[in-house]
């Protein structure tokens, strides 16, 4: 086993491959910040009482979400060049990755928005809360809240679904390892460090997301504990103070 | 200070409404009884429009609510601003998780009015010394019983200003124990003036503190009176056979 793994080469190939991380997590925050906001816009628009926003906004939707990912990051790269279309492979991944994540963050976003009891609706509307401002005031805050769990561990698909960016020539951690182990073709040493390298980033960010899991399960004062009852409901109980 | 005349309501073809007609004047408190599914909470949701009326005509403050000359409904945020006037408190109460007690009373003020948040939550805290809730301020509607959550709830709506205050069911919902501290608060309110539509099942309360009595069933109002006139010589059969089996059931209850 001492011989499959080459430390001389880690020693060499570490800061290389440190670059193409570096470049990864710069992929994953960009391309989370945007898809965070413009997936609520997606979700909102969705339920705007104008009909050809609402359609051309959820054929989006479909479009990506019955379509590869790969596919869609190629078609960006490789294929809109010949209608005139031409980006850097760095802002293809970008605007790919985006468009992409965007479409399954709105479906999470309306299911926590469709999560909110009528009775909020119908409360902030007593108020005389118009639509807007009750969405913004009362009915976002509680669905994003509920939310959070779901979109972290999509933020966490994103940062393992960036190496796909790899084949349209972005200088990410994998590409970074293909580029080591092709000049030296010590595949085993390169991979199992792109490997553990993912993981060491990973591994605390599914560990963040528990946490957060946590944190919202702990309701809004931080002393509550949610617990499913038989019946399928949802009750609330106080932890001991 | 509320005028219904002929309202019609269905939901997928059961008419809950009937050509419902009632006045409610400034100052009065009208207690709503009657069976489940009679109509009681949904004439009162229709009195702010949270459901839309098949037909008919709603008067607040003598104007015209909701709908326009021509009997088309307005838009929603004209709606909004005529429903800023009628406060309501929902069975469930309804705050806002995500909000303090404080936030919650300091609400509508804030986000409806646009008053700065100093001036929010100064009267907010008024309030909510007034339902007895001063030291709950900071504290989250989930860490409240649920008495004191509908107290909070009746706060938050007068912190409106109302002129008139809508109460579904307002303590159906409660624990037994819980409930005497609500109708206090709501009694309060009913000295100081505010006017009352009041749905509930509390017959004591109603019998104390309403001027005024609707017994209805099936969508429509069988029967109105003072307490007195309800209670002790009910004209209909129905209204007889309604407070019968609930006066019965309540005293069995207070004996158990």
């Amino acid at each position: 086993m001492s011989s499959l793994f080459d430390p001389d080469l880690a020693r060499t190939a570490f800061p290389v491959l440190l670059r193409g991380l570096l470049v990864t997590v710069e992929l994953t925050v960009i391309c989370g910040v945007l898809s965070l906001a413009f997936g609520l816009l997606v979700a909102l628009a969705r339920m705007s009482p104008f009909g050809p926003l609402r359609w051309i906004v959820s054929g989006y939707v479909q479009l990506v979400r019955a379509t590869p990912l790969l596919i869609q990051l190629i078609y960006i790269y490789y294929a809109l060049p010949f209608v005139g279309i031409r980006f850097s492979p760095f802002v293809s991944a970008v605007l790919g990755l985006t468009l992409n994540v965007s479409a399954y963050l709105a479906e999470v976003y309306r299911s926590g928005i469709e999560a909110v009891p009528r009775g909020q609706h119908d409360a902030a509307a007593a108020l005389g809360m118009r639509p807007s401002v009750a969405m913004v005031r009362v009915i976002l805050p509680q669905a994003i809240r509920i939310v959070i769990p779901a979109l972290g561990n999509y933020m966490v698909s994103l940062f393992k679904d960036t190496s796909l960016a790899a084949v349209i020539t972005v200088q990410e951690m994998l590409f970074a390892g293909q580029i080591v182990s092709a000049e030296t073709y010590d595949y085993f040493t390169i991979y199992t460090m792109v490997f553990i390298l993912y993981f060491a980033v990973g591994y605390p960010a599914i560990r963040l997301v528990i946490l957060l899991e946590k944190r919202v399960k702990a309701g809004y004062s931080g002393r509550k504990k949610l617990i499913v009852t038989p019946t399928g409901g949802v009750e609330t109980v106080e932890l001991i103070k | 200070m509320i005028t219904v005349t002929d309202l019609c309501k269905s939901f997928d073809g059961t008419q809950v409404l009937n050509n419902v007609s009632l006045t409610v004047a400034a100052g009065e408190v009208v207690g709503v009884i009657g069976p489940s599914g009679s109509g009681k909470s949904t004439l009162l949701r229709c009195l702010n429009h949270l459901e839309t009326p098949d037909s008919g005509v709603i008067e607040v403050d003598g104007h015209q609510a909701y709908i326009d000359e021509r009997g088309k409904t307005l838009s929603a945020a004209r709606i909004a601003d005529t429903r800023s006037g009628v406060g309501m408190v929902f069975q469930h109460f309804n705050l806002f998780p995500h909000l303090t007690v404080l936030q919650n009373v300091a609400s509508g003020p804030r986000f409806v009015r646009r008053k700065d948040r100093a001036e929010s939550e100064q009267r907010a805290r008024a309030l909510l010394a007034q339902v007895g809730l001063a030291e709950k301020a900071d504290q989250h509607p989930e860490q409240l019983s649920g008495g004191q959550q509908q107290r909070v709830a009746i706060a938050r709506a007068l912190a409106m200003q109302p002129k008139v205050m809508l109460f579904d069911e307002p303590t159906s919902a409660l624990d037994p124990e819980l409930v005497g501290d609500v109708l206090a608060v709501m009694q309060q309110l009913a000295e100081d003036g505010m006017t009352m539509i009041v749905v509930t099942h509390e017959m004591g309360f109603v019998r104390k503190v309403a001027g005024r009595v609707i017994f209805m069933d099936e969508g429509r109002i069988v029967e109105q009176g003072s307490p007195a006139e309800i209670f002790e010589a009910p004209a209909q059969p129905r209204t007889r056979s309604f407070l019968s089996s609930v006066l019965t059931h309540t005293a069995q209850d207070g004996t158990a």
